[in-house]
């Protein structure tokens, strides 16, 4: 794989380091900022740095005094530290056994800075951007902005020229990429083309900037950062929700919220005075890291994980901080000790949380954010149930109840003892039975009924009949398929595998197979709930009477054949077997009636009840007792008023699941306390710290609460040194792919030095007098640096591999998210709804379930999307933590575990199998072909060049355009011969094709699927 | 030049035109054959080319297959002590037990083989091998539950957002092979009743290491690799010449703009075509003889299941990928131990030692080395109800038993030791770091060497711990 590409680049990316800054020629001064203390963080600061507990020979190398107790300015003879960095083993540092070693080259560096006096600076990034003068240019004419001062100059003194503009195509939609994540449509780049105004592109920038998705694509970087998912993460793995805060971020970029007020809100909305829903909302930002529930975790050592988790986030978002290094220990690199990362620790680690929670969705603390009519739907139904409850009052209800209670046993119905084989009383069951494992006996229906656990069984005489039924109370315990009844004439009686309801309830159909077929239930038995079952076997088949009431019976097709035999509950073959609780089996010789099914579901029941002593029945039986008489016997106006008042709790209950909910921080009333952690661990509680920020930083102002509302306000104070850095930079990355700081998540010792630390401080000077996101958009898309076109030269490749100082524009594949975009919107498939729930694009068959846990729990088992929700921009896609979806991670998106500031860039044969073959972009390709043929007209010709500018905004060239054409040709000259397999192509993916002639439309899906596959159509360029 | 190599594979959004090289794949053209790892690796002339791990999800149970504790006989009912215990944290699935009675195992022992290896009933086929293998006996980790626990074994950390073992050995070695991934991943279901434990696709993720050294999940079913197959109504033909046309089409793009970076879209788009040939040969199973599978067991016919992932394995290693990891779910067995282990048993037992076998009799398991285990081990204490033939273990983290054959360590060998309860260690401990410093080891990799600078920091699979076990090393 390109070994020529890949060992020229080594000596090439060795070249630009030694051109751009990394190794100083001889006239150079050596910076100790760039020079010198990267070399000794990476290889001395772990024994000679900030960790009080590990230093080595008492010696420190990251302070001022520290370094220069070993270092004699002018004098490298005289420096202890020169002289053991280029001493012989085994005096030599660092000791071979750390693994660290100096290259010749970065000790000659140690000689020449300490020959040129050894001046010493403070950390770059510690201190507080101050706002540089602009630099002074030769090519004054190009600098259309400060950026491009910046630029120019560096440019210049390197003897570099900028690039060309890029042509006006490729600009557009590099533009759009950038500002809208989506292609320009073909319409926009013929109205940029046609615009001859002087502020054409500035117009374009606006035009963009105003758009809802430039919100959706400046989120798309913060969902990553923010560690957004759709699902816990650990374990299990279920679904949570937090979309509504998704929405959110999309809206504070759409409406230009300034960035302290972004940011404040995200990490303190809660806290805010008088804090809206939205605020509120905006807090769930450190609530969308992983929560677990795995069965026997230990609450305490996930809660203190979660906080960690925020502590990690928020510093390395808002200041660049690796903090969770000093975890375990103080830090290695940067001055910030194990008291201060609990210290800042402490800020988050009063929420009002719990260490194991979410197995049931959302976690506490939520938000539930009900829509305006959801709410007012909600305060009439509260009403309407008060109102309801008022009118059959207790005292009411009672003593009709006590009357009742004397009168009814003798008239309720008897079951049917006409032509009753046999009964089984429940109680009676066991003596004189063949008993296997060890059946128990359980509260059941109609009174007592018998537990299986898997291993028992007990077997009953067999019975020949052509026609009879079979009737029992059923609650099942089991997930797998299970035989409940087997034997008799020959039947076996059980439930499916179970599946989840929409309830959260396990359920699943009956099944029974007989004569060699097999059926199943249209209606859902629920597991843990007691169920009546009544069959009726006439004419070969079975008939069922569930809970009283015919359900319908469907045959699924055939199956083995079940032979007469005993009759056994429980599973004779063990393969099957029965964990549930089984009661009241009757058979009887003839078909039962909906009215006997009745008494048996709904009166026997009741009977049962009734026939005990009032003193010795439960209370779960006077419920039972209490509901029956309201529903069926009361007088009519109770019963009416009763059954209103069901159905608005239903309704209530319904609304309640409805309503949209997101977790959010909130404080708990009674603080928790923190304590340093020896080694991290929660075990190891030591000292009792309360919230402050760390050492290295101004302190919170006098007057303020320790709190994180004062936190949050203080990282936007215009003394940080980091957070307006750090925030620009990012903006950076996102526009040329890597930031001025290459390290966007370190701007520590250990990150990489800023390639033009001038132009990064002022950007940060600029950003941080109004946090106006836009406008920093707006000045970055509108620089002349920006607009240079991607085409690079050999030897500019060469010099600048990396393209970190901008001689030409920038050239890079798309994001995940953006490849499948692009694909959708060139075949005109793609949906535009902002917001909202997840969605569930095309995905192959099992991923999640292969992995899944399963039983009761969401995000267990996928299932498709329908209709437009198919083609909903990627950042929707519902993002499952364990199995993050495929065609998106293929492309390089992380699993959003963990905050992600970077993404890298891989090139891959799995990304052309997702771009040859996922279905996605088969249909994308033909709805693409469809257009083309629909708009394009009859000239083959003209319908290249549709086709190929709607998937790259650009025109063809003649030879291009030639290669396309022959191949639409060949296909063409395939498929007439093989008509079937047209058929077959253009029949991928949900959507139908039109009207338009299969052969030719197969022919040119495949011209368009060459043409989505192009590295051009996956690259901003 | 290690720094710069570093950040070239590190390559963050840049729009440079070079690939992000590493190792999914082999590259073209190195004659020498050497796989396209970092440079300075391995560190030591490696005694395995490759690996097989053979990963039992959910904890086996080490009391009732390997480390045979005859004195449980007498020890059966009562309570475990608290000098045994030694207040060492449970889950919270037994900390609200008020009686942890010892559950003897209810499954016969026999010595086997030179070696007169002590292993259960339950393991007939892997009674067979012992003399070919080192037994483990005193694994042990910090993690008391699955998540924790098998994200640790995999990825040197409890927490997620590490890169996998396989990742990894991906990264610092490379490929062997060009037409196949180096990281294979395969996935077989229980056996046992009870319901088992999730997976997460983290265990075989790449972390903070750049995603192409991702395990590349090979499936049963039409489309082993996704997206492998061409659509239907795309014959090979029609394929083909679409190829030629993008190549042709990206290679004018090239000229134009210069950017190496399509070129390697052109080579990539060159080896996926490869790959849709490579891979359903190497799935194709006709060709194997009957012995073959009589060897693996009938399973090893139905694609999907455990026995046909150890056949599959042994095809990927003959072809040298470089690390091939199975997980086997199910054991996980907090309740009806004797019914469900039994059953994992069955379904795993044969196969697993058929791989050792079938490696050796074609001269493989030399250099390749094969790893069997779960994440943890199970409690000598019953949880749940204790009956004369029922019981169940929860979760154990101090000590569990391992096997390896193969690829440089000892062949009949026996390391480490646990007390007549099999509760403590009582000489040799193997932490999981020590494991994976081993299995680095065997490749020829210093695992303290083997780092990757994320976040500021130098991480590496054994996090700052390891140790190499050298004793078992042959």
């Amino acid at each position: 794989m390109v070994s020529s590409t890949e060992g020229n680049l080594v000596v090439r990316l060795f070249l630009v380091a030694t051109a751009i800054g990394v190794c100083a020629g001889a006239e150079k001064p050596v910076d100790f900022n760039r020079d010198i203390r990267p070399v000794l963080s990476d290889n001395c600061f772990t024994c000679h740095g900030p960790d009080d507990k590990h230093r080595m020979a008492n010696l420190r190398l990251d302070t001022e005094d520290g370094l220069f107790k070993v270092v004699a300015p002018g004098d490298p003879a005289k420096s202890r530290l020169y002289a053991r960095i280029s001493a012989a083993p085994p005096s030599r540092m660092p000791p071979a056994q750390t693994g660290a070693t100096l290259t010749g080259a970065q000790i000659e560096l140690f000689r020449k800075w300490i020959e040129q006096g050894a001046k010493w600076e403070r950390h770059w990034s510690f201190a507080p951007p101050v706002r540089p003068a602009l630099p002074s240019v030769r090519n004054e004419k190009w600098a259309r902005n400060a950026i491009d001062r910046f630029v120019l100059a560096r440019l210049e003194r390197e003897g570099l020229a900028p690039s060309l503009e890029a042509d006006r195509a490729t600009l557009l939609r590099r533009l759009s990429f950038d500002l809208t994540g989506l292609p320009p449509a073909s319409a926009e780049v013929d109205a940029f083309l046609a615009d001859k105004s002087a502020n054409a592109y500035e117009k374009q920038v606006d035009r963009m900037l105003a758009l809802p998705q430039y919100g959706e694509r400046m989120a798309m970087q913060w969902l990553d950062l923010a560690r957004y998912a759709d699902t816990h993460g650990f374990h299990i793995d279920s679904q949570r929700d937090m979309w509504k805060w998704r929405d959110w971020v999309i809206d504070a970029f759409n409406r230009n919220l300034p960035f302290d007020r972004f940011g404040i809100e995200q990490l303190a909305g809660d806290l805010l005075p008088n804090a809206t829903a939205r605020q509120k909302l905006a807090s769930g930002f450190n609530r969308n890291h992983m929560i677990n529930f795995e069965g026997g975790a230990i609450p305490e050592e996930y809660q203190v994980e979660y906080v960690a988790d925020r502590v990690d986030t928020t510093a390395n978002v808002f200041m660049g901080l690796t903090m969770g290094c000093a975890r375990c220990h103080d830090h290695k690199f940067d001055p910030i000790s194990q008291k201060d990362y609990y210290r800042f620790f402490a800020f988050f680690n009063t929420i009002a949380e719990k260490g194991l929670d979410g197995s049931k969705g959302n976690a506490a603390p939520i938000l539930e954010m009900p829509t305006e009519e959801q709410a007012s739907q909600a305060a009439w139904l509260q009403q309407a149930i008060a109102e309801h409850e008022a009118a059959i009052p207790e005292k009411e209800t009672k003593p009709l109840l006590a009357a009742w209670q004397k009168t009814r046993l003798a008239a309720l119905p008897k079951p049917a003892t006409d032509g009753l084989l046999a009964e089984y009383v429940s109680e009676s069951i066991l003596p004189g039975r063949t008993v296997k494992g060890k059946p128990t006996f359980t509260a059941g229906r109609p009174g007592q009924a018998i537990a299986f656990n898997g291993e028992a069984q007990i077997e009953f005489p067999g019975f020949a009949s052509e026609r009879f039924a079979v009737a029992f109370w059923l609650r099942s315990g089991a997930l797998g398929e299970m035989t409940v009844l087997e034997g008799g004439p020959g039947f076996d009686i059980g439930i499916e595998d179970s599946h989840p309801q929409p309830d959260f309830k396990r359920g699943s159909p009956l099944y029974v197979e007989f004569r060699g077929r097999r059926w199943h239930s249209d209606a859902i038995l629920y597991g843990a709930q007691w169920h009546h079952v009544a069959l009726n076997f006439e004419d070969g088949k079975p008939a069922l009477l569930l809970d009283g009431k015919p359900v319908r019976m469907e045959d699924v097709g055939a199956s083995g054949a079940i032979p007469a035999a005993p009759l056994t509950i429980g599973d004779p073959h063990r393969d099957k077997p029965l964990k549930g609780d089984v009661g009241g089996l009757r058979i009887y010789d003839r078909s039962l009636t909906t009215a006997d099914a009745e008494a048996l579901a709904l009166y026997e029941p009741i009977r049962y009840i009734l026939a005990q002593e009032e003193s010795k029945r439960s209370k779960e039986q006077n419920a039972r007792l209490l509901d029956y008489f309201l529903t069926y016997d009361a007088p009519a106006d109770v019963r009416r008023v009763y059954g209103e008042l069901n159905a608005l709790k239903a309704r209530t209950a319904q609304l309640k699941k409805d309503v949209a909910s997101v977790q959010v921080m909130a404080e708990m009333a009674k603080p928790r306390d923190t304590f340093i952690l020896a080694r991290g661990d929660y075990r190891n509680h030591t000292g009792k710290v309360t919230p402050a920020v760390p050492a290295v930083f101004p302190p919170l102002p006098k007057d303020a609460p320790a709190n994180r509302l004062s936190l949050a306000q203080w990282l936007f104070s215009q003394q940080h040194p980091l957070t307006a850095r750090v925030a620009v930079n990012r903006y950076w990355q996102l526009y040329f792919g890597i930031g001025l700081v290459k390290t966007t998540e370190d701007f520590g010792s250990q990150g990489d030095a800023p390639i033009q630390r001038d132009l990064l401080d002022w950007l940060a000077t600029e950003f941080q007098t109004h946090w106006d996101v836009k406008a920093m958009q707006r000045l970055i898309v509108t620089s002349a640096t920006y607009r240079q076109t991607s085409q690079v030269t050999a030897e500019l490749l060469e010099k600048d591999p990396e393209n970190r100082l901008l001689a030409r524009g920038p050239r890079f594949r798309l994001p995940a998210e953006m490849v499948r975009d692009n694909a959708l919107a060139a075949s005109g498939l793609l949906q535009k709804t902002i917001g909202g729930p997840s969605v569930y694009p095309y995905q192959p068959a099992g991923l999640w379930e292969e992995l899944a846990r399963g039983e009761t729990f969401t995000a267990q088992e996928y299932h498709e999307s329908a209709g437009a929700d198919l083609y909903r921009r990627s950042m929707y896609t519902f993002w499952k933590r364990t199995v993050p979806p495929p065609t998106l991670t293929t492309f390089d998106a992380p699993d959003r575990e963990k905050c992600t500031s970077r993404r890298l860039i891989t090139n891959t044969p799995l990304q052309a199998l997702v771009l040859l073959n996922d279905p996605t972009y088969v249909e994308a390709s033909r709805a693409l072909a469809q257009r083309t043929l629909q708009e394009a007209g009859r000239d083959p010709q003209a319908r290249i060049r549709y086709l190929f500018r709607e998937a790259t905004a650009r025109r063809p060239t003649a030879s291009e355009a030639r290669i396309l054409l022959d191949l639409a040709q060949r296909r063409l000259e395939h498929y007439k011969q093989h008509p079937e397999m047209a058929a077959k192509l253009i029949a991928i993916g949900a959507s139908k094709a039109g009207n338009v002639e299969a052969v030719e439309l197969a022919a040119w899906t495949m011209v368009a699927s060459t043409v989505l596959n192009l590295d051009e159509t996956i690259t901003k360029e | 030049m290690e720094t710069t190599r570093r950040h070239f594979f590190s390559r963050t959004s840049t729009g440079i035109g070079i690939a992000a090289l590493g190792s999914l794949f082999a590259r073209d053209g190195l004659a020498d054959g050497v796989a396209n790892g970092l440079p300075g690796l391995p560190h030591f002339p490696p005694t395995a080319k490759r690996v097989v791990f053979l990963h039992q999800s959910g904890g086996p149970s080490q009391m009732d297959l390997f480390d045979y504790k005859p004195a449980l006989e007498k020890f059966a009912g009562a309570e475990l002590p608290d000098s045994i215990r030694m207040g060492q944290r449970i889950t919270g699935m037994t900390s609200g037990q008020t009686s942890l009675p010892v559950a003897r195992s209810i499954f016969k022992f026999q010595q086997h083989g030179q070696s007169r290896a002590w292993v259960s009933e339950l393991m007939p086929h892997t009674a067979k091998i012992v003399d070919d293998l080192t037994f483990i006996k005193t694994m042990n980790t910090d993690a008391i539950n699955h998540d924790p626990a098998i994200t640790f074994i995999q990825s040197g950390s409890q927490q997620p957002g590490r890169p996998s073992m396989g990742a990894w050995a991906s990264y610092g070695l490379g490929s062997e092979n060009r037409n196949l991934p180096a990281f294979v991943v395969m996935l077989s279901q229980a056996q046992a009743l009870n319901p088992d434990q999730p997976l997460f696709s983290r265990l075989w993720g790449s972390g903070f290491l750049p995603s192409n050294h991702q395990g590349v999940r090979f499936r049963a079913g039409s489309n082993p690799v996704l997206y492998l197959h061409n659509p239907e109504g795309v014959d090979p033909e029609t394929r083909r010449d679409m190829l030629d046309a993008a190549g042709k089409l990206n290679r004018l793009h090239l000229d134009q703009f210069g950017d190496p970076e399509i070129e390697t879209r052109i080579t990539q788009y060159e080896m996926a075509f490869r790959m849709q040939t490579s891979v359903p040969d190497l799935l194709d199973l006709s060709k194997e003889p009957q012995s073959t599978f009589d060897l693996y067991g009938a399973d090893s016919r139905r694609p999907g299941t455990y026995a046909a992932n150890c056949l599959l394995a042994r095809r990927l290693l003959e072809r040298d990928v470089r690390f091939v990891q199975l997980y086997h779910r199910g054991w996980d067995q907090h309740n009806d131990l004797p019914r469900d282990l039994a059953l994992q048993c069955k379904g795993t037992d044969q196969a697993s030692a058929a791989l050792v076998t079938d490696l050796k009799q074609r001269g493989l398991l030399d250099d390749t080395l094969v790893v069997w285990g779960g994440e943890f081990g199970r409690t000598v204490y019953c949880q749940g109800k204790l009956t004369g033939t029922n019981y169940g273990r929860d979760h154990h983290p101090r000590c569990f038993t391992m096997w390896m054959a193969g690829g440089g360590v000892k062949k009949g060998f026996t390391f480490g030791e646990t007390d007549d309860y099999c509760y403590n260690v009582v000489a040799n401990p193997v932490h999981v770091h020590d494991l994976q410093a081993t299995i680095l080891r065997c490749l020829g990799v210093d695992h303290l060497k083997l780092t990757y600078k994320f976040q500021g920091r130098h991480f590496r699979l054994t996090d700052v711990h390891g140790n190499v076990v050298k004793e078992i090393l042959a």
